[in-house]
Order: C-alpha cells, then sequence, then structure tokens
C-alpha cells in the first residue's frame, strides 16, 4: 500500500497535468538531445569501426611512380610489413547524359579474389569483372545514370570513346563518397585498363603493418622504411598517406561535429535545468499553505523535502519514457544517414546500454540538481508564515529601483495605457523567475542566431576562398604543354577573359634537419589576375624576385615561427633550397601554400616553360555561362590536339561545398531549434505561474471592471515583452557564441578559421520567432486568465 | 463510543525534558514581541498559565488580543520571545524544528479555521497522513485507525470522497479525525467553528465534549461566548495579557 505521502506526490503530479507536461517535455528534450547524440556517436563508432575493419584497412598508402607486382612483393618482405598490396586508381570522364559528362574514379586490380588490404566486397551481378566490362560501386550507380546491364560509355583525354559493361555492384566503403564527389567510382580489371590506355601497372600501394594498437608514431616509422625501399628501386614516392589508425577518414569531421551538437545538447538541458527551477519554485510558492499543514500536523523538513525531490524525479522518469525511445530512433536515423554518406549500412536498430545509462543518470540528476535549492529554501517556511500568507499579490513591486524606473517609464515617459502598465510592471515583479526564463529564452536565442551566423561565415568564407581563386574554369592536361601555347590558344576561346597556367610541388619546410608537414608551393605570375591574396603582413610577389616565397596563414599554423624577412629552407622535390619569406597572406580553406615566382621554380624544378593546366578567367561567371566556356575549350583544345585529362568549374565546386556546408548547418539548425523550443516551454510555463499566482489579482481587476480582453491583453503583452527582452539579450550574445562556434567549425572542419559575418537576418528573423514563441507561449495562460469568474478567482486558494 | 481516543494511556509516555510538572501545560511568563517596521509589538506580554488533563479550556479576546499567538505557542507554531512552555514536560521552547514538528505530530491534534485538509488527498487519506510522517502504527493499521476516527465523528460513509466534495462542517469533522490520528493527549483548535453556521458549530462542540469525556484535553480559541460558557475553564486576553479566568 502506498504510504499517503506519495499519494499526495502522485496527486499533486496528476492534479497539473500541465505542468507535469510541461517539465516532462523540456527535461525530455534535453534528455533526448543527449540520448541521440550520444547514441550516434556509439552506434557509428561501433559499426563503423566493424565494417571498416572488416576491409582491413591500410595502415599507410603510398603514391610512387607507377610500379609492377616485384615490388609489392618486396615491401612484404620488409621486417614491420604484415601485408603489402597494390592498385591503380585513374579517372575519365562518363558520359551521363547527351551533352553531360563527369568523372569516373576507376580502381584495378590484379586478382579480385586475392583482394587483402581495403577490400571491395562483391554486393551483385559478376564477379570478378571480365575483359572490358566494370563493376560499379553500389552507392555511385544513381550518380551513372546507369543500370546494371547497360553499356556506359567514357572518354580518354585524347577523345576516344570506349564502352563499358556494367556487369555487377560491389562495396567499398574507402572511397570518397560519390554524394560529396559527384565522381562514380567502378572497378576494373588490369586487363581492361590496359585496353582503356592507362597500360597495367600500378600506381597505388597499400600496406598493414605488423603488430596491434599501432600509434600513429609506430606507422610512421615504418613508413619510413617502405619509402626508402622504394626509393631504391628508382621510383620516387610523391606522397604518403597515414590515416588515423583504426579510424575511418570520415570520423575525423563526424566527431568534432558531434562534439559540438553535443555542446548544444548540453545548453538544451541547461535550458531545461532552468525551467524545472521556475515551475518547482511556482509550485511551492503554490503550495506553501499545504507545507505549512504537513508540519502542522508532524511532517518534518526533511520529509517534505524528499516529498518534493522525488516528484522531481517522477519528472525525470515520465522525462524518459519519451527520451530513450525517441532519442534512439532519432539516433538511428542520424546515424543512418551518416552511414549513408559514409557508404555502409548499419548493423540495425539498437539503443546501446550505455546510452540509456547516460539517459537516466542526466534525466535523474538535472531535475534533482535544479530543484534542490529551491525545495529546501521553500521548506524553510515556518507553520505560522506558511499559515498567515493571504491576501493580493506574492512579489513585492515598488519597493527598488528598477521597479520604480519601470514604473516611471510606463507611466510618464511611454504615456501607455493602464493595461499595459500593468503587463510592464508584472513583467519585472517577480525578479528571479523573470531572470531564469531570460536566460532560457536568451539561450535559445542567442545558439539559434549564433548558428545561422555560422551558416553565414562558412559561405561567406567560400565566397572568399573562391575570389581569392578567381578562376572559373580548371583544366588539367594528361601531359606537359608549353604554357605559352596554352595560354594563347585557351585566349582563342570567346569568352575567356584571362589563362594563366601554374605550376606546383609539395613542399616541406626543414628546420635543423627535420623535415615539417607537408604544404603545396604554387609557382604564379607576381602579376596573376586569378590570385587575389589577402594580405596580413610584408608584401605580395615582385617580378623581380627569385627565391621569395609568400606563405600562407595556414603553413604559418603548423610552422609559427616563421615571420616576415625569415630565411627558411624549403625542400621540393627533394632539393633543400633557401628561401626569403616577403610577406604572409590569408589562408582560407586551402591547406598549406606557399606561393613563388614561376619562372624562378620551374627553373628549379627544371620544367622551364611547360605547365600540364590552366585556370581560366571567364567573362561572366555563372554556372550556365561558364559551362559554355569549359565546353568550346574543350572543343578547341581537342581540336589543336592539346588532350585535357580533366576540367573542373567553380560554380560545381561552390556546389559541391555549399551541400556539405548545409549539411553541417541543417543539424546545428536542428539543435538550436531544440533549445529555442525548450526557451519557448520555460516562457510558457512562467507565464502560467505568474496567472496562476495572481488569480486573486485578476479576479479585483475583474471586479472593477476589467473586460475579458483586458485581461487577454495584459498576460500576452507580458508574455512577448518578456521574448522581446530576451531577444535583446539573446543578439548580443548571439555575437561571441557566433564567433565561437564559428571558429571551433572552421577550425575543426576546414582547419582554417572562418571570416565571421554575424547572421543580421536571422537576428530579424528571430525577434518574429520570439514574438511567436511570446503570444504561444502566453495564450494558453492568458486564456485561462480571461476566463475566470470573479468569485472562482477571489474563492481561488 | 470514543474507547478508542483513549487507548494509548498517559502513563506509557515516556517523559521528555527537564521540566517536572503535574501539568500537562505549563507557560512561565511568556513574551512575545514581533518586529514591525514601526517598533516591536508585544502579543503576549507575560503570560502564565497551568492546564490539567482533561481540561476543556477556551481563550477568548478581541481580535489582535493575542489568542491565536497563545495557542501558537503551546503548539509549537511560533516560539516565545523568552519565558518556558511544556507541554506534556517537554520543553518546547527548546526544540528544533525536526523534533518539533515530530514532537507536535504526535503530542498535540491542531485544528485549523478552515480546516486546511490537503485537496488532492481523500478524507481517509489526510487522515492518515500524520500517522505516515509520525511513522506510528502500521501501514494496514493505519487505514483501519483513519476509517474508524471517521466513524466516530460521522464521516465513514464520506471516506474516501475528495475534501471538496463535502461541506465545510463535514470537512471540520474530518479535521478533527485528522487531529486524532496519532491519539496525542491534547487538541489545540484556533477558532474550530469559526466558519461554521451555529447548528454545525454546536455539533462540532459536542465531539470536542465526548472527547474530553474520555481523557482528551482540548484548549480552543473562539469568538463565541455562549461556547465558551460551555467549558470547564474560560481564559480572556486583553492586550497580551490574561486579565480574566472563570473555571467551571
Amino acid at each position: 500500500m502506498i504510504r499517503p505521502r506519495w499519494r499526495k506526490v502522485l496527486r499533486d503530479l496528476l492534479g497539473n497535468k500541465v505542468r507535469t507536461m510541461l517539465v516532462v517535455f523540456s527535461i525530455g528534450i534535453g534528455v533526448f538531445a543527449i540520448g541521440m547524440i550520444v547514441g550516434t556517436q556509439i552506434l557509428l563508432d561501433e559499426d563503423l569501426s566493424l565494417v571498416y575493419s572488416e576491409t582491413n584497412p591500410a595502415h599507410a598508402v603510398f603514391y610512387p611512380d607507377s610500379f609492377d607486382q616485384d615490388l609489392v612483393d618486396n615491401i612484404e618482405r620488409i621486417d614491420g610489413v604484415k601485408e603489402a598490396q597494390g592498385r591503380s586508381g585513374f579517372s575519365m570522364s562518363l558520359q551521363k547524359g547527351e551533352d553531360e559528362w563527369v568523372n569516373l574514379n576507376f580502381v584495378a586490380l590484379d586478382d579480385f579474389e586475392a583482394q587483402r588490404i581495403h577490400t571491395i566486397n562483391y554486393v551483385s551481378g559478376e564477379w570478378p569483372p571480365p575483359e572490358r566490362t566494370i563493376i560499379i560501386e553500389q552507392a555511385s550507380l544513381p550518380f551513372t545514370n546507369a543500370e546494371v546491364g547497360d553499356t556506359i560509355t567514357v572518354r580518354a583525354s585524347d577523345d576516344r570513346l570506349y564502352e563499358l559493361e556494367i556487369v555487377g555492384l560491389a562495396h567499398d566503403i574507402w572511397t570518397e563518397p560519390v554524394q560529396f564527389t559527384q565522381s562514380p567510382n567502378g572497378f576494373i580489371s588490369l586487363e581492361t585498363m590496359e585496353w582503356l590506355g592507362f597500360g597495367s601497372e600500378l600506381d597505388e600501394l597499400h600496406i598493414v603493418a605488423e603488430g596491434n594498437e599501432l600509434t600513429r608514431d609506430d606507422i610512421t616509422e615504418i613508413s619510413t622504411v617502405v619509402e626508402n625501399k622504394i626509393e631504391k628501386s628508382g621510383r620516387t614516392n610523391y606522397f604518403t598517406w597515414i590515416p588515423e589508425p583504426g579510424e575511418h577518414p570520415a570520423q575525423e569531421i563526424i566527431t568534432p561535429l558531434l562534439a559540438i551538437l553535443g555542446a548544444l545538447g548540453v545548453l538544451a538541458l541547461l535550458a531545461s535545468a532552468f525551467l524545472v527551477i521556475n515551475i518547482i519554485n511556482g509550485l511551492l510558492a503554490q503550495h506553501t499553505q499545504q507545507i505549512g499543514i504537513m508540519k502542522a500536523i508532524g511532517a518534518r523538513r526533511n520529509q517534505i523535502v524528499l516529498m518534493y525531490l522525488v516528484s522531481v524525479v517522477i519528472f525525470g522518469i515520465l522525462s524518459l519514457i519519451i527520451a530513450i525511445p525517441l532519442g534512439g530512433l532519432a539516433a538511428y536515423a542520424f546515424t543512418s544517414y551518416l552511414a549513408g554518406l559514409i557508404n555502409f549500412e548499419l548493423l540495425g536498430f539498437r539503443i546501446p546500454i550505455q546510452v540509456i545509462i547516460i539517459q537516466v543518470a542526466v534525466a535523474m540528476l538535472t531535475p534533482v540538481l535544479a530543484a534542490f535549492i529551491p525545495v529546501v529554501r521553500g521548506t524553510t517556511i515556518t507553520v505560522r508564515e506558511a499559515l498567515s500568507e493571504h491576501g493580493l499579490g506574492k512579489g513585492q513591486f515598488g519597493s527598488n529601483f528598477l521597479d520604480r524606473l519601470v514604473n516611471w517609464i510606463s507611466a510618464t515617459v511611454l504615456r501607455l495605457s493602464r493595461p499595459m502598465r500593468i503587463s510592464l510592471r508584472n513583467t519585472v515583479r517577480r525578479k528571479a523567475r523573470l531572470i531564469l526564463t531570460l536566460i532560457t529564452l536568451t539561450l535559445g536565442g542567442a545558439i539559434f542566431i549564433g548558428v545561422l551566423s555560422v551558416q553565414a561565415s562558412l559561405l561567406g568564407t567560400l565566397d572568399d576562398a573562391l575570389s581569392y581563386f578567381a578562376y572559373d574554369v580548371d583544366i588539367n592536361f594528361s601531359q606537359e604543354h608549353r604554357i605559352e601555347t596554352i595560354q594563347r590558344e585557351a585566349l582563342k576561346v570567346p569568352g575567356v577573359v584571362t589563362a594563366e597556367s601554374w605550376i606546383g610541388a609539395g613542399a616541406r619546410r626543414v628546420l635543423d634537419g627535420e623535415e615539417g608537414e607537408q604544404f603545396f608551393v604554387i609557382g604564379t605570375n607576381a602579376e596573376t589576375e586569378v590570385i587575389k591574396p589577402i594580405l596580413l603582413e610584408g608584401r605580395w610577389l615582385l617580378p623581380t624576385d627569385t627565391n621569395s616565397v609568400v606563405l600562407n596563414s595556414l603553413v604559418l599554423k603548423e610552422e609559427s615561427d616563421i615571420q616576415v624577412g625569415d630565411q627558411i629552407i624549403m625542400k621540393i622535390n627533394d632539393r633543400e633550397l633557401e628561401w626569403n619569406v616577403v610577406g604572409i597572406v590569408q589562408g582560407v580553406m586551402t591547406g598549406g601554400i606557399g606561393y613563388v615566382n614561376q619562372p624562378f621554380l620551374a627553373k628549379e624544378l627544371r620544367f622551364v616553360g611547360k605547365a600540364t593546366g590552366v585556370q581560366i578567367v571567364t567573362e561572366q561567371d555563372d554556372a550556365e555561362y561558364t559551362a559554355a566556356v569549359e565546353k568550346r575549350l574543350r572543343d578547341h583544345f581537342q581540336a589543336i590536339g592539346l588532350d585535357i585529362s580533366n576540367t573542373s568549374l567553380t560554380t560545381d565546386t561552390r556546389q559541391s561545398i555549399e551541400s556539405q556546408f548545409n549539411i553541417i548547418v541543417t543539424l546545428l539548425v536542428v539543435m538550436a531549434i531544440l533549445v529555442a523550443f525548450v526557451g519557448g516551454l520555460g516562457l510558457m510555463g512562467t507565464m502560467s505561474i505568474n496567472v496562476l499566482e495572481r488569480t486573486r489579482e485578476i479576479g479585483v481587476m475583474r471586479a472593477v471592471g476589467a473586460s475579458d480582453n483586458s485581461i487577454l491583453r495584459i498576460v500576452l503583452v507580458e508574455g512577448i515583452l518578456v521574448g522581446v527582452i530576451s531577444w535583446l539579450f539573446g543578439g548580443l550574445m548571439a555575437y561571441p557564441i557566433g564567433f565561437y562556434l564559428s571558429d571551433l567549425v572552421g577550425t575543426t572542419l576546414l582547419e582554417s578559421s572562418l571570416r565571421f559575418i554575424f547572421a543580421t537576418n536571422g537576428a530579424l528573423g528571430w525577434l518574429i520567432g520570439i514574438i511567436l514563441i511570446g503570444t504561444l507561449a502566453s495564450i494558453l495562460p492568458a486564456w485561462n486568465a480571461s476566463q475566470l469568474s470573479v468569485r472562482q478567482t477571489l474563492a481561488y486558494e | 463510543m470514543l474507547k478508542l481516543f483513549g487507548s494509548r494511556q498517559k502513563e506509557e509516555r515516556p517523559i521528555n525534558g527537564s521540566g517536572d510538572s503535574n501539568f500537562l501545560i505549563d507557560l512561565t511568563d511568556v513574551v512575545k514581541a514581533y518586529q514591525t517596521p514601526v517598533g516591536d509589538f508585544i502579543a503576549l506580554d507575560g503570560v502564565d498559565l497551568k492546564m490539567d488533563h482533561s481540561e476543556f479550556v477556551s481563550v477568548v479576546g478581541k481580535s489582535g488580543s493575542g489568542k491565536s499567538t497563545l495557542i501558537n505557542m503551546i503548539t509549537g507554531i511560533d516560539r516565545p520571545t523568552s519565558g518556558t512552555v511544556f507541554i506534556d514536560n517537554t520543553a518546547v521552547h527548546t526544540l528544533r524544528e525536526g523534533p518539533m514538528a515530530e514532537w507536535r505530530g504526535r503530542t498535540i491534534g491542531v485544528i485549523f479555521q478552515f480546516f486546511q485538509l490537503l485537496p488532492m488527498l481523500s478524507c481517509v487519506e489526510n487522515i492518515m497522513l500524520p500517522m505516515d510522517f509520525c511513522n506510528m502504527y502500521t501501514s494496514k493499521e493505519r487505514q483501519e485507525r483513519a476509517l474508524h476516527l471517521l466513524e466516530q465523528v460521522d464521516m465513514a460513509e464520506h471516506a474516501f470522497k475528495l475534501p471538496s466534495e463535502v461541506s465545510g462542517g463535514q470537512q471540520q469533522r474530518v479535521a478533527i479525525a485528522r487531529a486524532l490520528a496519532n491519539d496525542p493527549p491534547l487538541l489545540a483548535a484556533d477558532e474550530p467553528t469559526g466558519n461554521l453556521d451555529s447548528k454545525t458549530a454546536d455539533a462540532i462542540f459536542e465531539l470536542f465534549q465526548e472527547l474530553v469525556d474520555n481523557g482528551k484535553t482540548i484548549v480552543m480559541v473562539t469568538h463565541d461566548n455562549e461556547l465558551a460558557s460551555r467549558m470547564t475553564r474560560t481564559i480572556t486576553i486583553a492586550d497580551g495579557k490574561i486579565v480574566d479566568e472563570v473555571k467551571r
């Protein structure tokens, strides 16, 4: 049999369903958000790690000059190398529509059955692919506009066309997601590769090192041995890639993203904690007399404290009923979405036990912590005080400066109507409650505007990056051509304004015999019209410069000691040379770059006057125009016998990057809406408590002639007023929050700071939003207030 | 009829505190001053009051004379500024809040003018609540006892109704049953009939009379001189002092 005191607790919860739901929902939202994010993290970690490890991922990937199986066998004999395997990768143009071509990335394997590293797995159809056929990566199929059994047409750089039959589908978790690159992936045999004109040699070497739980350092060590072996065979190793051991490359982006979302989830929870404080305070104020009675009939204070704490624990338990299943579903849906982007299938729906434990702990502790002080304070009241409370109005008004100020402003300065004055003064009556409500709403608003500022900053930075490199079309040739020829021929094409060829190479700074992180050196003209650098320090290149280099700020992130005027040693193509740092420019979304004068670099690299690509500036920069110019350029170069390997349009690049940004921003906005929603619930709770507490007053106003409408208006205006005040604070706080978030998103996802842009539109949008929230949150309490009769209100206990 | 009320003999009660008085209530030189913005307000000014078991005492006086303050001193709801308060040999003026609540729950049944039943609990649950707080009786005994008490106050048929579903007089009967829940030797009532019509008030008074006949002691603040005249003793208070005392 339940003890009478617990029956009271339960009936109180059931007796005010609106209040109970309000608290349960607001705690539930915070716990839901945390469950969703922690759940996503765990599901993704578990499933992706498992699926990924089943493909036996490489510890290191080398990109040397082309090689054969002998080199692979030699590498595999190195002490510390467990397995080695070679493959070849290249790309051709795939005909997607009548006049629509996209890049198709090929991976060519010697033996599909004997794959050991980064395995590509059979899904359906034929396996392995016979000569002159292709197996398509399953996620790529929709991007080819073809089906299994169809024949696709690919174009080589010499414009010869080849037809390949799609004979099956495979799954490859390792290739870059087709959604981001828009370039489908396909798998062929070495024979097919040879037929397509790419020879039969390999050019990617994957190794798995010996041992378990290897660190990056262990792998770097063995990689150096492998690099030496490659060099000894007379080949150059252009690049070594060491992925984070055991981690899918996508996790590098997803982990910080989830951390940011998690932080927003914690803020949502914090907002709901404030709401709990307000509601419990209101509840205790309402229960003052009951607390007095219970004490009078023998209840000790700690018994009463326990009763109220148990009721908040029940709020927590009820919130779990919503938060666990919804959080689990959302985590699964979100993880499925991410899995789709990464290109793997989840192992099935489940809610990990860790998530449930965290949710239970958070749902129990948050409300208890939030309610503890209000409950302890609310139950100190003595029996005599509790029983002697009666009459009008709690919350003293008029006793301090703020009250008198509000009074003066509303009556003398603004000359407001009397109901409006009541609204304004009511707003500041319960100051602690007002402050907590304002904090919750302000937090919601600040995060909302802040997140939109992140979006504005991302897009603004993208604009910067794209106007920094002001070309509209980027063309790569299959081999070197004379720069003079390339530029002259490009300029002949109608619509081309500028054509510039750069030369580039990987570089490392050498300091005290140690090589630093790799960055890129671009040889350009001092008077370039294609690069519009944002100068931070020093100067840009002069035509007379020789071994002068201008570094971007991202190089300095790794080599923080470099200053303008310093002499540094850079190792380019195995040659160490001293360079003068003459300037520092802003780095935007590119990674580290050093700019040097082209003639000097060309001489150093031993290819005077030749380049493999050209950057084109067109007359207009809309997608349609640049696409037309690109087609004309392609036709023109073809006609004069310059083979193009691939081209890219800046408008396409922008679209692809924007779509990636939008994924991030959408996630952030969803979290911001959750926080804003808790804020709205908070306001609704506060308004309900206010109305309840002033029921008697409302009766008095009514008795002296206030109409339904004026009562309704008094409450509504108060709600909206609180919203608008929070908007002011929120707008102010949005700046630092947005700035910090932008920086966080920039540094974790793009490895560079964003140019911060405050979302003014977002701030204005939020003003409309908050007025709506204020109205919605107070309409129910206002309506209830206007429906009370004089008799009811004065009898109200 | 009311044998249950006397089921626990006074001799079984442990003697608490340091007072060693034969009186159930023993107030000595009790002063109560309230601080107000316009200076101290003396609500009680050197009150001495002694009361035996099975007395039925009325406290009368004008509004603001200090009657309620006197009752609050006895119930421990308020503390004296100076002086001593011994109830059933417990030094009430020295008790801290927590022990005070539990002591009150076991020793005094408090009855209020506005009944003060908890609105969300049924009548029988309201009566079980003090037993619950003071950990008296087993869970099963509580309900039996509460129902029995309701029977004694003629409210058995309304046991499972909420307070809002019964009349004011009926609520006060339930409140009296609640005051008896832990079988305290003393009942303290602050104008228990003040909010009832005269017929109902009479019935409540008779109920009190029966309780006194069965060994309870009752102190009751009242405005009703006619009622007061029917009790064993009447104390008149004015300006915080006992100005008249009539024993019958």
